[in-house]
């Protein structure tokens, strides 16, 4: 019965007319979607547009769509028009050759920076020469997170050849900025990592042990410097004196027995990171980068969920820095333990789809 | 009559005794006083009067009545544990970069510095308000000092040359290469000269083979030197490592008397007249009613 109507012309007609109907109302979706993600002046429907327009099909059998963009350039789109209601000059977005969307970070000439889309929805701010994702995010998820070997990689070890830390500095500060209006206007769940300028943000070093003689370095690196490196209470760790009242501290917690490593920094104000002290502080830099595999910070989860489902996805992000007992702090239902995120996560793929050992998967 | 002598006797040394005791009672009641009032600066003149005329009031020659005095020798610890608040409190302020442990009652180690790695370096004696330094440790800040005038530090030398020979050390291995094939050029020399060795090898044949042997111990003696040159460097480097720590200690040491005294002449004048400075202080609290560590 069924097959007799379906093959009767009428009928197939019929089907090809609603399918062409679906198409263009799909197209005509599509473009309102595009003029909200270009006009709208409210947070929320700039990330619902960039949000749909992300996971759009435009591709079927009917009808060819002129050239369109690509989800990375929706990404980009929307981080452009968030930081354009904020007034965010120094990131510029622009269209190239290939229509994809670009941007430029002043005062970085020469830099430019891409998305890349994962495999689970997460977006990876790249820059393109050296291939550096410097954060993370997923608009579903609401989730925003630096990516911190990235950010020494790029920043510390390749940029600062060529332009001051201060430059460096105010790059960095529109990434933040970003990163801000994310968490102010449209409650994402960030993680600045070692942009984080929290007094009490530690950073776990990814080694269990630390030999003693990686502070003895450092102790005899101040020798020639005004600084002066002291020695904490219980001995617990060392304490480096800097400029302004700042303290960047090495030390483990006396009261636990486990004595687990992790860098932090003091200072009156609560504004400098960890990341500052590794661009301004030669002294810091230098012993940081020369025994950078026994002073790397230890890495974290970024845990992305899949809303539908009670099993949750864990994505490896490389660098990802959350304490190992504070993942993004989502609904309960969303969150995967700690325990278990690395467990599920020793074999999985990566945004590039390569499947990664997570205990190797070491960053800063 | 030698009974009535023997009486006045009597009643002379009855009368010397209770003279004696007294003495003796004053000196405790003063004492006494002195330290339920937290008169500090009069329990170390009730201890040391000889010193304290001396140096304080500028009086010579006032014999220490060791009679009364050493009355209170038993209780030297805990007169040291009672002194040593306000002298720690004021030592605190002169003397920044000191630590102190009270290791037993009245007895203190002194630690220079609070920094990452830091020297024990002697003790303070609290009852005669006096560092008693550790001699080998002081004289190392001494001779850093006297180096410092001349650019230098205290374990240079013998860091450039430890530096120096693991640069041979780094040579060595580097060459291996070059080397072996050196060996080889000399062993096939050596075999042509051989084949030309016998009973009537010529004399510069055998001066040339005995070079050319000699040559090649060398080189092996080098290849068994490099076998070893990779650990070797790295125990080099950790002697470096620790040589350059005493460096720094030293010279956060040096850094701190300069920026409290001036220089190290100065550390030790202070030092000398820390009696003095510190009793004068202690007189200035008293005179002004401000008696330190007064319960008010």
């Amino acid at each position: 019965m069924t097959n007799k109507i379906v093959n009767s012309p009428a009928a197939r007609i019929s089907s090809l007319a609603d399918s062409f109907k679906d198409v263009l109302k799909c197209g005509q979706q599509y473009v309102e979607l595009l003029d909200q993600l270009a006009s709208t002046d409210q947070a929320e429907d700039l990330l619902t547009a960039a949000s749909k327009l992300t996971e759009q099909d435009l591709h079927n059998a009917f009808i060819d769509f002129p050239q369109h963009y690509q989800a990375a350039d929706y990404y980009m789109l929307f981080m452009g028009r968030l930081l354009e209601m904020h007034q965010v000059a120094s990131v510029t977005v622009d269209e190239n050759q290939q229509h994809e969307f670009v941007a430029t970070i002043d005062p970085l000439t020469d830099a430019r920076f891409k998305f890349v889309v994962g495999a689970n929805g997460e977006a990876a701010f790249t820059e393109q020469s050296q291939q550096q994702p410097l954060f993370y995010m997923n608009l579903n998820q609401r989730l925003f997170q630096f990516n911190n070997r990235a950010l020494v990689n790029y920043f510390i070890v390749y940029a600062l050849k060529k332009h001051s830390d201060l430059e460096l500095r105010d790059a960095i500060k529109s990434l933040i900025e970003f990163a801000n209006e994310l968490a102010d206007d449209l409650g994402f769940t960030i993680n600045l990592g070692i942009l984080n300028t929290a007094n009490d943000r530690r950073f776990k070093l990814q080694q269990p042990d630390l030999r003693l003689t990686m502070i003895d370095r450092l102790f005899v690196k101040t020798g020639e410097t005004d600084y002066m490196l002291m020695n904490l209470p219980h001995n617990s760790g060392a304490e480096l004196l800097l400029d302004q009242g700042i303290k960047f501290d090495l030390s483990f917690d006396p009261d636990d027995y486990s004595q687990e490593w992790a860098f932090s920094v003091k200072d009156p104000g609560e504004q400098v990171s960890f990341f500052d002290i590794l661009l301004h502080y030669n002294l810091v830099r230098q012993w940081y980068l020369a025994d950078r595999d026994a002073l790397a910070v230890r890495s974290e989860q970024l845990i992305i969920t899949d809303d539908e489902s009670t099993s949750p996805v864990a994505t490896t992000v490389p660098a990802a820095p959350t304490e190992p007992t504070e993942p993004f702090p989502a609904p309960a239902d969303q969150v995967t333990e700690p325990a278990s995120a690395v467990r599920d996560s020793e074999k999985t793929p990566t945004d590039n789809g390569d499947v990664v050992d997570t205990e190797t998967d070491e960053d800063d | 009559m030698a009974s009535k002598n023997q009486d006045s006797k009597a009643v002379d040394v009855s009368q010397e005794i209770e003279g004696r005791i007294a003495t003796k009672v004053k000196y405790l009641q003063e004492l006494n006083y002195a330290i339920d009032q937290h008169h500090d600066r009069d329990v170390y003149r009730l201890l040391d009067n000889q010193r304290y005329a001396k140096e304080i009031e500028h009086r010579e020659q006032q014999p220490n009545d060791e009679g009364v005095m050493s009355l209170v020798d038993d209780l030297a610890d805990q007169l040291s544990s009672y002194l040593s608040v306000n002298l720690i409190k004021y030592l605190g302020k002169t003397y920044p970069f000191f630590y102190y442990e009270e290791y037993q009652t009245g007895h203190y180690r002194i630690y220079f510095g609070n920094w990452w790695d830091r020297r024990r370096f002697g003790e303070l004696d609290v009852l005669n308000v006096r560092f008693s330094f550790d001699q080998t440790e002081y004289q190392m800040l001494n001779k850093s000092f006297e180096l410092a005038r001349k650019n230098k530090r205290y374990n240079s030398d013998r860091i450039n040359k430890i530096s120096s020979e693991n640069d041979r050390l780094q040579e060595l291995i580097d060459h291996r290469r070059e080397r072996e094939e050196k060996r080889q050029q000399i062993q096939a020399e050596l075999k042509d000269i051989n084949s030309r060795s016998g009973l009537f090898e010529s004399s510069r044949n055998r001066a040339t083979r005995e070079e050319l042997v000699t040559q090649l111990q060398k080189l092996e003696d080098q290849e068994t030197e490099a076998r070893t040159a990779a650990q070797t460097i790295k125990e080099n480097e950790q002697v470096v490592l620790a040589l350059s720590k005493e460096n720094t200690i030293l010279s956060y040491e040096q850094k701190s008397i300069i920026d409290t005294f001036g220089s190290f002449e100065d550390f030790e004048l202070a030092n000398r007249n820390l009696y003095a400075n510190y009793l004068k202080s202690l007189s200035a609290d008293q005179d002004a009613g401000k008696q330190v560590n007064a319960d008010d």
